[in-house]
């Protein structure tokens, strides 16, 4: 098939320039998400009536729709959330000026934040009951317990899992075009619009994506085995 | 009826069948005897090809061949004549007890399946296990899934049993069930090829007891003759070993 | 503005609901040819060569790394181009269900391998062994024993690509296919912008009662075929030391 060679590399140069955008969405949502996610967790794990009724109706929300849906819905509902919101509070805001990586934001991040609230469930709830009774038994509070002892246990059984969510959070963040985000999406998309090169566009976004998917799971890779030297040790010795 | 020469077969270049002969001829009961790793195993998988011996050649009744150059057809008519007990049963996890016997009928040689249940029945009954045809494997005690192995087994009239330790998986309390069963099929005078550490057992139904070790037949002979005075000095060591009060109990 | 009006949720999914044979349509579709794709490389990883291999894990790396919508773009644009130079054919007429069956095909094919090698896998080789030795063809071993017991097995990972299947095929509107989302942006337009949050409101409630019924329908085959005891078979403890 007769590709535009000259097309595919200059696009190719503009895709890559547009990867820390990509990143930036995926960094940010993730690091956002944690706290609350670890708390969904530990909700979902030790509690019981009207809160835990709640959190797990919006895992179950975000987990059941599609993130296509999820980006529809904030971008229509934000706007005039935003706007009653900054009412309320006797503040004037244009939020139509507001920059649309705003809402990509604010929808990866309540995405991410069920979606890591399992991770981070099943990661904890595989933890021997054991540790935390020892922990307690050597003087430790429970926090105190559950930072020292339990979550980097809990971290290193999640490795594969947060892999997985990184890259398929990577890959949904190829969405945030539809809210006008100049991603690696949106640029080879206009790019492509001025000669009708969409197939080169694509192949050039395509490439993009299996780069940026490639190092996150290398740098996974390398981290898994770093916080789990302690297993590696104990299979050396078994 | 079945003779194998000079099975050679290695794993990872290490040796574990160094040119083994047997010979078992219709009625017979051969004992395999020998340590753990001496390759019991390897040659009864084999003979029905479970594994792929990397030397050596077969007869099996008009049946001439190769191990390295058995065609699909030949290892296929070999199966059929042979049938194999598991150290650790296998049997089919999603079929009842009936199932797992009359599989072999239906779908490997085109049974219908009323003959191959009666057949089946038939299977069970002589291993005791009627009563439990509907169950699944997971509902049965150790020493009732074997015995379905072994209905499973005698359900395809197979010229030849091959039996590798079908007890040593077991709890001792139900090793005697599965014994008395074997006891039962070498009475009728059923052919069988068996792998096996129970000593007094062997001495019992055996017509021909073969020890190994290390690849190697170190010596066969009858059951007398190998149990009351072995005349290798590694048969001796390990028949010591492996059940001091011999002298004294045969 | 037109302030929000809950009453639209209810008054718009009748409008919708016709649609649903499309997006379900993208899903049996998608499964149908996604099974076949990845039944053969997940063949080709446990039973081929070193280069066939290699090839389906190459795939399977890529295809990880593909977003559907990079995915369905690529289709929908190279198909015809493709189509069009090396057989002088056009194909812009197909209908647009034929481009979201062949990417998500492409997509699919990979988890889906991955469930039945995984699954395949965990059956015990022993099973397989002990149907050879009593006179099966490897094929029958394979039909009769391997398969329905690896079937199980994969039963709530392929349930969960199911689910996950349904969702990635909602991006079909973005091609044009009118699917339910694909209604539900015409029913916007018509109103001129309006009635968005109302309309995805109702998506929303229609693709959860989708996925939890997946979800409820693999749990339900799960606990059918896990092997629990049928119940014609009365389960009779055997006590250490004899029989009952
Ligand atoms: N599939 C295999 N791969 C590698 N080594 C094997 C395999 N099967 C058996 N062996 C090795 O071959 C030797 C003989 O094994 P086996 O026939 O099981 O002995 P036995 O049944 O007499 O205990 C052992 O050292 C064992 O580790
Ligand atoms: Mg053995």
């Amino acid at each position: 098939m007769e590709l535009d060679y000259s097309f595919l590399e200059k696009t190719l140069l503009l895709v890559l320039l547009a990867i820390p955008t990509t990143l930036k969405l995926t960094v940010v949502s993730v690091l956002a998400a944690a706290p609350f996610s670890l708390g969904i967790a530990l909700v979902r794990l030790h509690q019981k009536g009207a809160l835990l009724r709640l959190v797990t109706a919006y895992v179950t929300f975000v987990r059941g729709t599609p993130i296509v849906l999820q980006i529809l819905l904030v971008y229509s509902l934000l706007p005039s959330a935003l706007k009653a919101g900054a009412a309320g509070l006797g503040l004037r805001v244009d939020v139509f000026a507001l920059n649309p990586v705003f809402y990509a934001y604010a929808v990866f991040t309540l995405n991410t934040i069920a979606l890591l609230s399992e991770v981070l469930r099943s990661a904890l709830g595989n933890i021997a009951p054991g540790q935390m009774e020892a922990a307690l038994c050597a003087g430790l509070t429970k926090p105190q317990a559950y930072a020292y002892i339990i979550l980097p246990q809990a971290l290193v059984s999640a490795m594969p899992n947060l892999c997985n969510l990184t890259v398929n959070l990577i890959k949904g963040t190829s969405l945030a075009f539809l809210m006008t985000v100049q991603d690696m999406t949106a640029t080879a998309k206009i790019a492509a619009s001025y000669g009708y090169n969409y197939i080169e566009a694509y192949l050039d976004v395509f490439a993009g994506y299996v780069l940026v998917c490639s190092i996150v799971q290398c740098l996974f890779h390398y981290a898994e085995r770093h916080v789990g030297r302690y297993r590696l040790a104990r299979q050396k010795q078994g | 009826m079945l003779k194998i020469r000079n099975v050679h077969k290695k794993f990872h270049h290490i040796e574990v069948l160094k040119g083994v002969d047997i010979t078992v001829d219709k009625g017979d009961v051969v004992a395999i005897l020998g340590p753990s790793g001496s390759g019991k195993t390897t040659l009864l998988r084999c003979i029905n090809f479970l594994e792929r011996a990397d030397q050596g050649e077969m007869e099996f009744d008009a049946v001439h061949l190769e191990f390295t150059a058995a065609s699909s057809r030949e290892i296929a008519q070999i199966r059929k004549k042979t049938a194999f007990v598991f150290q650790n049963y296998n049997l089919f996890q999603n079929k009842t007890a009936l199932e797992n016997v009359t599989v072999g009928l239906t779908v490997g040689r085109g049974m219908s399946r009323i003959q191959a249940e009666a057949v089946g029945m038939k299977a069970l009954i002589k291993v005791g296990l009627a009563d439990r045809a509907n169950f699944y494997p997971a509902q049965l005690s150790g020493g009732q899934q074997q015995r379905v192995g072994i209905a499973r087994a005698i359900a395809v009239e197979p010229d030849v049993i091959l039996f590798d330790e079908p007890t040593s998986a077991l709890d001792p309390e139900l090793v005697g069930e599965v014994l008395a069963v074997i006891k039962q099929l070498a009475k009728e005078g059923k052919t069988m090829v068996i792998v096996t550490h129970e000593m007094k057992f062997a001495a019992e139904v055996a017509t021909h007891v073969v020890f190994m070790a290390d690849g190697n037949i170190v010596e066969e002979g009858s059951p007398e003759m190998m149990f009351v005075c072995p005349k290798e000095e590694r048969t001796r060591s390990f028949l010591r070993r492996i059940l001091p009060q011999i002298e004294y109990n045969i | 503005m037109r302030p929000f009006d809950p009453s639209f949720i209810w008054a718009v999914i009748p409008a919708l609901l016709p649609f649903l044979s499309v997006t379900l349509a993208v899903v049996a579709g998608t499964l149908f040819f996604g099974s076949l794709l990845g039944g053969l490389l997940a063949a080709g990883q446990v039973s081929g060569g070193r280069m066939v291999r290699r090839l389906a894990r190459a795939y399977i790396y890529l295809v990880r790394c593909t977003p559907p919508i990079v995915m369905l773009f690529i289709v929908f644009y190279g198909l015809p181009k493709f189509f069009m130079e090396v057989f002088s054919l056009d194909i812009n007429a197909w209908d647009k269900i034929v481009y979201v069956w062949i990417s998500f095909t492409l997509l699919f094919a990979a988890p889906i391998s991955e469930v039945m090698r995984s699954s395949y896998l965990a059956v015990d080789h022993g099973q397989y062994e002990a149907a050879v030795s009593i006179g099966l063809s490897p094929r029958q071993a394979f039909l009769h024993i391997m398969l329905s017991q690896a079937a199980v097995v994969a039963l709530p990972n392929f349930g969960n690509a199911v689910i996950s299947l349904m969702k990635e095929g909602s991006l079909a509107y973005t091609i044009g296919l009118v699917d339910l989302i694909g209604k539900g942006q015409l029913i916007i337009s018509v109103h001129y912008g309006a009635r968005a949050l109302e309309t995805y409101l109702a998506l929303t409630l229609i693709y959860l009662v989708l996925t939890l019924g997946v979800e409820q329908l693999f749990s339900f085959l799960e606990h059918r075929f896990s092997g629990l005891p049928p119940s014609d078979a009365v389960w009779h403890p055997v006590k250490p030391g004899g029989e009952v």
